[in-house]
């Protein structure tokens, strides 16, 4: 049971994101502002973190995938940089302490990354013309507010999910 | 060059640089239809989707109900002194029906591009990452949905099918940018304009609709409908209104800012349009194969 019980968490992030931008009425941040969800990839940087390496790029690349081929349907966007960053924040790891302090920091700094490398990808492949500051204005910084709120509030009760997580892992 | 061969992180970000390349460049070839492992975990992903969103419906649902309490009175009063005009225009839509029909019947005309098949649906997901605007319905293909059919709500056109599995579909909303993306449209007046939807200006939230003669004369206000030519879409589905005309980049045409009749957030329950003409032609040819 407790096998699935991880797999089920980031089935439930990912179906959450579906639903929030569904619900969640269009102009929270005025009228024209887009705020994309990134509940899933906090979740997976979280598990990078806390949990490991090898973990956190597995789950990347599978939830990465699955969420080129049922969101998005062009595949390999997400599925190149789901892993790349969740790889880039726990090198970045290597050389700080882990807390709940930089965990938030890495994981926004990753959303940061990620809503950047998923601009570039999509101006070169022509699903968006916007232009780079239009993009930071209208789309960028509340995307990021969104998703600090978020990691504000669910870091705790994830780290404390993910750790023990580690724990059950160190004791097989 | 051996020290930069045997750097092995190099080489997997080399190497999954061109798998990524590959990758994006099979799915953006146009296909006809999508993969049987993407099929596969559509599907499933669409089930599990669907177990959800029955219940977050029904909670939205009831949320919204209880919003709608606090202006039910002034709501009333409106709606009260647009019954009244209803009734008049009820009599006379039902007068030009019965006209229509008898003189379609003189002409020995059965069908026409405007009878369509709804087929209703529910919304069980949208794409979180909201550069692609999708949405994803809880209908497939066993369900007789096809691709390139067009999606409609109460208000009006919302977009066509763009993919379709057995168990459910993807809608690419107009909102979306994409080239191929062309919808025949029409602009209603004394004298019909045509013209194709083509694009979304993401900060003034108006369809831009391209491509029409330099003389014509489009005005404020008008309405813009499906034409029925060429695709699957039937004929007379709504668009929007007129808000704008001005000249295009080379001055050749004219371009309408149109302003959407569906809202294109917030969508709960969508209807897909099956073209009850084009399913006619398909019948044809079948039966004449079978004759021979």
């Amino acid at each position: 049971m407790k096998k699935f019980l991880l797999p089920l968490f980031f089935l439930f992030l990912f179906i959450l994101e579906s639903l929030f931008v569904q619900y969640i009425p269009n102009g929270l941040f005025g009228a024209n502002r887009i705020i994309a969800p990134h509940f899933l990839f906090v979740g997976l940087l979280f598990l990078t973190i806390y949990v490991g390496k090898r973990q956190g790029l597995i789950y990347s690349a599978i939830f990465g995938i699955l969420f080129d081929i049922v969101y998005v349907e062009i595949i390999g966007i997400y599925f190149f940089l789901y892993p790349f960053i969740a790889y880039l924040a726990s090198k970045l790891m290597n050389i700080m302490q882990t807390n709940i302090l930089i965990a938030f920091l890495v994981s926004l700094f990753g959303i940061a990354l990620l809503e950047i490398g998923v601009y570039e990808m999509d101006f070169l492949i022509h699903v968006t013309d916007l232009d780079f500051m239009s993009f930071l204005d209208l789309r960028f910084y509340p995307t990021l507010i969104l998703n600090s709120i978020f990691i504000i509030v669910t870091g705790y009760p994830l780290k404390r999910l993910f750790e023990k997580h580690a724990e059950s892992l160190r004791d097989e | 060059m051996p020290q930069f061969l045997m750097n092995k992180r190099l080489i997997i970000l080399l190497v999954s640089i061109i798998v990524l390349v590959a990758l994006i460049g099979f799915s953006l070839r146009e296909r006809s239809k999508l993969s049987w492992p993407e099929q596969f975990v559509k599907d499933t992903t669409g089930w599990v989707q669907s177990l959800v969103s029955k219940p977050t419906n029904f909670v939205a649902g009831f949320v919204e109900n209880i919003q709608d309490l606090n202006n039910t009175y002034e709501e009333n009063k409106e709606l009260k002194s647009r019954i009244e005009n209803l009734a008049s225009l009820e009599s006379q839509v039902q007068g030009l029906k019965k006209d229509n029909k008898e003189l379609r019947d003189v002409l020995g005309e059965k069908k026409t591009l405007r009878d369509y098949e709804p087929l209703p649906a529910t919304v069980i997901g949208r794409n979180p990452d909201r550069w692609h605007e999708m949405i994803i319905i809880d209908k497939g293909k066993l369900n007789g949905i096809e691709k390139n059919m067009a999606v409609v709500t109460a208000k009006g056109l919302i977009g066509k099918v763009k993919s379709v599995t057995q168990f459910s579909s993807t809608v690419q909303l107009l909102s979306s940018m994409d080239p191929k993306n062309r919808i025949s449209a029409i602009i209603q007046g004394k004298e019909d304009e045509y013209g194709l939807v083509e694009g979304y200006d993401k900060e003034k939230k108006l369809l831009m609709v391209k491509a029409i003669p330099s003389g014509a004369k489009i005005e404020k206000g008008q309405t813009v409908i499906t034409s029925g030519l060429g695709d699957v879409f039937p004929k007379g589905l709504m668009i929007g209104k007129v808000v704008e005309v001005k000249q295009d980049q080379y001055g050749l045409n004219l371009t309408a800012l149109v302003k959407p009749g569906a809202d294109f957030y917030d969508i709960k329950t969508v209807m897909v349009t099956k073209r009850t003409m084009a399913q006619a032609v398909d019948q044809d040819v079948t039966d004449g194969k079978e004759e021979e």
